[in-house]
């Protein structure tokens, strides 16, 4: 993909956009999040989104950007505080069930301990003053479309599942099934589905 | 493009550029009205401003914020709400199937829901109209619904998911054939437009043609209406409608680049769709004597089944929208009202994604897996009936928005209708994926296009507009888009939005004629 982001397969918008993302440096200094509550959510999108090369997507970082910039996707659950407000109380909730299950905060954790806090979240009932009046279940759903959101938006995160539909400029013309340009590199990783289902 | 003074009156103002509005404007200024179109969002050059990026395209959808309620809280944003000039067709999957008879004739059919006060026959000019103008690509023989002309354009050619549902269907008896799409399957001459180029598949149409192969609003009526005189004022959001003693519209107030202005007019045209239509009505309580307005509110039932194949499908390629099935329109089992159509679904990866989030809620390795089949990855969609509950609303929330207007909050929850309907749906589409060869099928539950809120009838006490699209209560108030329908339509929306608003704009000028009015 990013040998095709030198070639003419991308539009001067689609170059933009994607050089522009590659770009981004890592936030440091958060502007929404305190730098603690940052490091909590680092952590929780680790276990959520694991990436080949820990870190290179910057995730949380993603998330403070569109929470200071004041952006929003048009709607949401009517359960729900506004999205700021969710992410800040919905971090203290995390290391509340990490303190009640495990007795630390969640970044001391270990990755294991760390999914079984997560998973309890999912689970809609977890333990911990916080979630008595924030939808445990309600969070969990929106982090995790976040999360992967910005993955997955991100060049890297289109690299390591063989997204190319970004080289478009010179158009498709073989698309039926099992039918590729040559610019249709093979996925990276994973060169055949898993039949585990 | 022509301008007009905010100190004159103008023939009318439109509020919004969408399926609703385009069309109406093009056709009031072809017959020499002075018209206005008001346009919350920018007027975007697609070539240049268009990325093949997702995340970048946000910028198509309305993103002031919507509070979701009721059992099933229903997704806004990029699911069903486009701004820009072009409203929700700069992001449609520019699927135009026509609605059957039947489908305005709920009521009489099952005893429940509503019929509309219009018939087939009424709209039938305008879908050919619309088919010839815009250059929809379909079969030349369509196996659904009543005789019809043929499309003026042989269909888009079929991508990986249309061809494993063509498999899956076959085998199981299903017919299908290749959509019909407002996408070029070959360079059109569009008369008052120009020569427009075919598509190239990119497949990106929900997040906008960078071509303009896709017919939007933005390179079809648009261009047209500028052509024919009208001022498309983009980046201008409507905040009231001025009545005078009389009942009668004489204003529009918009608010642009933070400034507030008063366009005169002699009519209005209100196109804002079925969330921010209703919404301009009840902040400005108006037009809404049979408190109707903001009720009736449907979505359509979308429920999508995803399926993984050993084949490559890379799912970002050709038309996403490019097989249909409408045998599902009256199902000889169905224990429903109504019915619903099957279509083949190719996908972007932020949207997959993000389905897989909430409709699978996959993380960590399992996600990670999952996401790394992705090219092995297609999908079927129902577009279904909904049927109006009281329960299902739009009220005006105590919160206020950064325009400082109250956000909207929508009720919205499936009724045992709407449950049974799309359990029919989920097993006819498992088995098709089934019989195509899938493994790891999935249903993500889901609500798609937003319906109602406006009614159109012939009762003044149970609906907000007649059937000629034109407000019981104030008599030069027209509301034109998705929120007149009195029933859902087990068909897409778009191209009986733009037949309704072609058909509001020709009324209009025969009464206009006759009453002067």
């Amino acid at each position: 993909m990013r040998k095709a982001l030198h070639g003419g397969a991308l539009t001067d918008a689609t170059r933009a956009a994607v050089s522009t993302r590659l770009a981004t440096p890592q936030v440091i200094e958060p502007r929404f999040f305190t730098s603690e509550s940052l490091v909590t959510l680092r952590a929780v999108c680790a276990r959520l989104v694991p990436q080949p090369h820990p870190g290179a997507v910057d995730i949380a970082g993603a998330i403070d950007t569109r929470l200071a910039d004041g952006i929003g996707d048009g709607w949401r659950y009517d359960a729900m505080p506004s999205d700021g407000e969710a992410y800040e109380r919905g971090l203290v909730g995390l290391d509340e069930t990490a303190r009640e299950m495990s007795g630390g905060a969640f970044i001391a954790l270990s990755g294991e301990r760390q999914d079984a806090v997560i998973s309890a979240v999912e689970g809609g009932s977890p333990a911990g003053a916080t979630w008595r009046s924030l939808p445990a279940r309600r969070f969990f759903e929106d982090l995790l479309a976040e999360a992967i959101e910005a993955y997955y938006s991100h060049p890297l995160g289109q690299e390591e599942i063989g997204y190319l539909g970004l080289a478009d400029a010179p158009g498709w013309q073989l698309i039926q099934l099992g039918e590729r340009h040559p610019r249709e590199t093979p996925p990276v990783i994973g060169e055949q589905p898993h039949h585990d289902g | 493009m022509l301008t007009y003074s905010t100190d004159a009156t103008v023939d009318a103002v439109v509020i919004g550029t969408g399926a609703g509005g385009a069309p109406l404007t093009a056709r009031l200024a072809s017959a020499g009205l002075s018209v206005v179109a008001l346009e919350a969002g920018r007027h975007w050059a697609p070539a240049r401003d268009f990325a093949t990026d997702e995340r970048a395209q946000s910028q198509l959808f309305w993103t002031d914020e919507r509070l979701s309620a009721g059992e099933d809280p229903l997704a806004f944003g990029n699911n069903n709400s486009g701004i820009g000039v072009g409203g929700s067709t700069l992001h449609f999957t520019a699927y135009v199937p026509r609605a059957q008879h039947d489908d305005l004739r709920l009521k009489s059919s099952f005893g429940v829901g509503e019929d509309w006060p219009l018939s087939y026959g009424d709209l039938e000019p305008y879908y050919d109209e619309l088919e010839r103008f815009l250059g929809v690509s379909g079969p030349s023989s369509y196996p659904w619904g009543p005789p019809r002309t043929p499309y003026p354009l042989v269909p888009l050619p079929l991508n990986g998911a249309a061809q494993l549902m063509q498999r899956g269907c076959a085998a199981l008896g299903i017919r299908t054939a290749p959509a019909a799409n407002a996408a070029l399957s070959g360079s059109y001459w569009q008369a008052g437009v120009g020569w427009r180029a075919a598509c190239t598949n990119r497949g990106f149409c929900q997040a906008g043609c960078s071509t303009g192969a896709k017919a939007s609003m933005d390179v079809t009526y648009i261009p047209l209406a500028i052509g024919h005189g009208a001022e498309i004022r983009s980046e201008c959001f409507a905040t009231r409608i001025e009545i005078n003693s009389a009942g009668r519209a004489t204003a529009v107030v918009y608010v642009h680049q933070g400034r507030e202005t008063r366009q005169p007019c002699r009519a209005v045209f209100l196109c804002g769709g079925a969330i921010e239509s209703p919404r301009l009505l009840l902040i400005n309580r108006l037009a809404n004597r049979s408190g109707h307005v903001g009720r009736n509110f449907m979505a359509h039932t979308g429920l999508q089944v995803w399926g993984r194949f050993a084949e490559e499908v890379r799912p970002y390629k050709g038309i996403p929208g490019a097989l249909i099935s409408e045998d599902t329109h009256r199902p000889p089992d169905a224990d429903f009202v109504g019915g619903y159509l099957l279509q083949s679904i190719g996908v972007m990866p932020v949207t997959y994604g993000s389905q897989v989030a909430r409709g699978r809620r996959l993380w960590g390795n399992a996600l990670s897996a999952h996401m790394r089949g992705y090219n092995h990855v297609a999908g079927i969609n129902i577009l279904g009936d909904c049927l109006p509950y009281a329960g299902n609303r739009l009220e005006l929330a105590d919160e206020r928005d950064a325009r400082g207007l109250p956000k909207p909050r929508i009720s919205f929850s499936n009724g045992a209708n709407e449950r049974r309907l799309t359990a029919h749906a989920e097993r006819v589409m498992r088995d098709i994926w089934k019989r195509a060869g899938a493994r790891d099928v999935w249903a993500f539950p889901r609500n798609a296009h937003i319906i109602g809120t406006c009614r159109m009838g012939t009762d003044a006490a149970s609906s907000v507009v007649d059937s000629d699209c034109r407000s019981h209560d104030v008599p030069n108030l027209h509301i034109c888009d998705n929120s007149v329908f009195p029933s859902a339509l087990a068909v897409n929306p778009a191209l009986t939005i733009m037949a309704l608003s072609l058909r509001t704009a020709d009324r209009y000028m025969q009464r206009l004629g006759r009453e002067g009015a």
